[in-house]
């Protein structure tokens, strides 16, 4: 079976400096592959160009075995595969039920009978059903990462690339994230994630693929990543491996 | 068309081009540090070009002089107008349309001082440069077109010398760059911006009064000006004087010849049409031609 | 949840309520006796409704502030006019006269919707300018002497009144339509952050070329409603810099981003411009800078968001005094 995505030899030059150089690796459906490096490797460039925001410089995207490389941000949304940024950028004006329904209407769909229930349905699952007619705005940081995650959510992926959902929550709210996460895998979407938190590669991961100073280091398992001392070495360096 | 017409249409063209770059500096500065797209730029050189023709009809003031006493007026003014107004609409990296409509609110209010003040009758400033003209071999300048230029460039030189060589110009161009970084290099951003606008609206006011001694002006002169100055910003890009000149040297050209293949009443619609093919087709200005060219070497 | 939807019906109901007696009442005062002049006036805010709820949908909705609508203004004027002298039934010429202002949108907005804000705005002045001056020198409508219309018959001010009244309704009607559907959570999407938009779907350029497209076609008409009630028209008027500023001033004023706010511009404008201009020439720049000022400075959402802050206000004096009277 064809791999759902598909990275060929991936370059992307930013005015003369290397973001990312002949990065290749595949994500089989439904798995749960997670993307680490350290900070600067270039993961989150790498989401921009699968996302669509951004173009290579040279290289291949496939999914599902087309070629997408060139594709813009909204035509990756409507065949299925969508992001979650980073810093979060939520629609500030707009309650959280109005930012959860414009990913609904404009996302892969279908939408069912009565939206208003699928965006409360969504909005409670990520724990911000107290809070859907609040402007985003005036949210907290944790609650926008979440209205974040619901809104991509909700344009029902079935490629979900999340870009460190994890940081800044507590302990508990990263497991309740997580368990979304693999609640999400179950229903049959694919998720590509990147995140700094080991713990939450550990445990929720079925394949690891390793990025340093935009070139893939490594893949494989997360147990073995873990041990690989070429990774230990990229993220505290050399006496540490040793 | 011989040579020396060409000569001629050249050398005018460069003439204009100083001035150009001059009356769009005040913009310019302003636009670079605190991303504000001033449209009440116009509005402050219909006003610099009344500061000087009152100062030389009434107290005989020559003009040349009078634009030099309008930078420092004009530049408390300019001050004055950002602790009033300016400071409190906020800032950011990119350009709001706050600021566009509140400096246009502002040029609104200018054009109407100006109307309650002088009228809306054509004025001009007549010295007797403005008649003669000098002959060299085969070109020939109108002597106040020279006069103006001179300090034109002369006082953009004077700027490029304060922002290459002093503390101040170096916080300049740092909030250029990057506004965030300057504040937490410890640059006293409010000061700055309030300084920098000071800056742009003296420009703004000395070149209104240069521009005086060329034209002909009412309260509602700036007006093509303003539409200039952008094009010569959007054609220079923005980090960039020597961009800056480039653009006023490009739309110089293009409007001075011009006259050779199109009827005069379409000329003002070539500044208009200039522009809207940059903002497409040069987003980085031609500077950033030039930079591009520049990092695969 | 049941009494929260039953209380959203309530207050739609309302709404609606209140529309429809403000569009009775326009339609009846003519015949209670308001005379001529107000006959006038009134026509002239409707003409201001069309073009600032047409504006509206661009730049309040969509955020893309174009200063230069006086492009479709004109257009429209001039295609009327020529039209309705060629024997074209009125409101054919003004259907075609919305025809080519929206035709005339897709070049236009093609270039410049790349533009960021404060760019895309001096990119339209520069696009109306450049027409504008290509209008004054092109002799087969006039050129800067103005054009005149020719129409056979009496002057008809109630005919002109109903016909603004009954655009200016559907221009409602189509931004209120907009306002509350999917495809207008799309504009206001584009509106907060145009990237993440399109990250979640929306395709920016097409939402931003489509509403460009029915702005300028309800602007085109309005032009041509106005060119045949002032039956002679030029360049220096509804090509003018200050016509764009009056068709983007007005929905600022009233409230850019409602339904509400450009038509209660478009009135205060219509109404009180006329006046003013009469009685204070000499201020009117002045008086709409400093309003502009202030507005920015101290309510954005124009008179619209000022009235929302005095509801606020009187609804939580309202609520106090109930407590402490139960309690």
């Amino acid at each position: 079976m064809p791999p759902l995505l598909s990275v060929e030899r991936l370059n992307k030059y930013f005015a003369g400096l290397a973001a990312l150089k002949d990065v290749s690796f595949e994500v089989q459906e439904g798995q749960i592959c997670g993307l680490i490096g350290p900070n600067g490797a270039g993961k989150t460039t790498l989401f921009s160009i699968i996302g669509g925001s951004v173009s290579p410089s040279s290289g291949t995207i496939r999914y599902s075995g087309k070629d997408v490389t060139r594709w813009k941000s909204f035509q990756a949304v409507r065949a299925g595969v969508a992001r979650t940024h980073q810093i979060t950028r939520p629609f500030r004006e707009m309650t959280a039920r109005q930012n959860v329904e414009v990913g609904l209407h404009f996302g892969r769909g279908p939408v069912s009978r009565s939206p208003s229930n699928e965006v409360t349905a969504i909005l409670e699952g990520v724990g911000l059903g107290h809070v859907a007619g609040r402007n985003a705005a005036s949210l907290c940081v944790g609650d926008q990462r979440r209205l974040e995650l619901a809104r991509t959510l909700a344009a029902k992926p079935k490629l979900l690339l999340c870009d460190e959902v994890c940081s800044g929550l507590t302990e508990t709210e990263m497991n309740e994230v997580l368990e979304l996460l693999r609640r999400i895998r179950e229903r049959g979407t694919t998720i590509l994630y990147v995140e700094h938190n080991m713990r939450a590669i550990m445990s929720t991961c079925d394949q690891v693929v390793v990025l340093n100073f935009g070139q893939k280091l490594t893949e494989g398992p997360p147990l073995k990543i873990q041990n690989d001392p070429a990774v230990i070495e990229a993220y505290l360096g050399r006496t540490a491996a040793n | 068309m011989d040579a020396a017409d060409f000569a001629n249409l050249l050398v005018s063209a460069l003439l204009l081009a100083g001035i150009y770059a001059a009356m769009s500096v005040g913009m310019t500065i302003i636009y670079g540090v605190m991303k504000i797209v001033n449209l009440a730029h116009a509005g402050f050189l219909m006003l610099g070009a009344y500061f000087v023709l009152e100062l030389y009809e009434r107290l005989n003031v020559d003009p040349l002089v009078g634009s030099l006493l309008a930078f420092p007026v004009f530049l408390v003014a300019g001050m004055l107008v950002h602790w009033l107004l300016v400071k409190r609409i906020p800032v950011s990296d990119q350009p709001t349309l706050a600021s566009l409509l509140l400096m246009f609110g502002l040029w609104l209010v200018l054009q109407n001082i100006g109307y309650l003040i002088w009228g809306n009758s054509d004025r001009s400033i007549l010295t007797p440069r403005t008649l003669s003209s000098l002959h060299l071999g085969p070109i020939t300048i109108p002597t106040v077109r020279l006069t103006v230029f001179i300090p034109a460039v002369c006082s953009l030189g004077l700027l490029e010398f304060v922002l290459r060589r002093t503390w101040y110009g170096r916080g300049v161009r740092a909030l250029m760059q990057n506004r965030y970084a300057g504040r937490l290099a410890g640059i006293p951003v409010e000061k700055m911006a309030r300084l920098t606008f000071g800056v742009g609206i003296g420009f703004a006011g000395a070149a209104g009064g240069l521009l005086a001694q060329l034209y002909s002006f009412s309260p509602d002169f700036g007006h093509g000006f303003l539409l200039r100055s952008f094009v010569i910003i959007v054609l220079g890009g923005l980090e960039s004087f020597w961009g800056a000149a480039a653009g006023a040297m490009v739309l110089a050209l293009v409007e001075t010849f011009s006259i050779l293949v199109l009827p005069a009443g379409y000329q003002p619609a070539i500044a208009f049409s200039l522009l809207v093919l940059a903002l497409v087709v040069l987003p980085g200005g031609i500077a950033g031609i030039f930079a591009k060219k520049h990092r695969w070497a | 949840m049941r009494a929260a939807s039953v209380q959203m019906g309530r207050f739609l109901n309302y709404r609606v309520a209140a529309w429809g007696t403000t569009l009775i009442a326009l339609g009846i005062l003519p015949w209670c006796g308001i005379g001529p002049n107000l006959t006038r006036l009134l026509f002239t805010a409707l003409v201001w409704v069309i073009t600032s709820v047409a504006w509206n949908l661009l730049g309040g909705f969509t955020g893309q502030v174009s200063f230069g609508f006086a492009v479709f203004y004109g257009l429209g004027a001039y295609t009327a006019a020529i039209g309705i002298n060629g024997g074209i039934h009125p409101l054919g010429a003004f259907a075609i006269a919305g025809l080519v202002a929206a035709i005339a949108s897709i070049p236009i907005g093609l270039p410049t919707f790349r533009l960021r804000g404060p760019y895309f705005a001096i990119a339209t002045i520069g696009v109306s300018e450049a027409v504008r001056v290509v209008m004054t020198n092109l002799s087969f409508t006039g050129g800067a002497s103005g054009y005149r219309i020719a129409e056979h018959g009496p002057f008809r001010p109630l005919e002109h009144y109903y016909t603004a009244l009954g655009f200016a309704a559907g221009a409602i009607v189509i931004s209120a339509w907009i306002y509350h559907s999917k495809f207008g959570l799309s504009l206001q999407a584009v509106r907060e952050d145009e990237e993440a938009a399109a990250d979640i779907g929306v395709n920016p350029l097409k939402a931003k070329l489509i509403v460009h497209l029915l702005a300028a076609t309800l602007t085109g008409i309005a032009g041509g409603v106005y060119a045949r009630y002032a039956a002679y028209i030029h360049p220096q008027g509804v090509f003018a810099f200050h016509t764009s500023v009056a068709i983007l001033l007005m929905p600022i004023i009233g409230g850019a981003g409602t339904v509400a706010g450009p038509v209660i511009g478009g009135f205060v404008y219509g109404l009180v411009q006329e006046e003013l201009v009469a009685a204070f020439p000499q201020f009117h720049l002045l008086l709409y800078g400093a309003l502009l000022i202030v507005i920015i400075l101290f309510e954005p959402r124009g008179v619209v968001g000022w009235l929302g802050r005095l509801w606020a206000f009187f609804e939580r004096t309202w609520r106090k005094s109930a407590a402490t009277s139960v309690g």
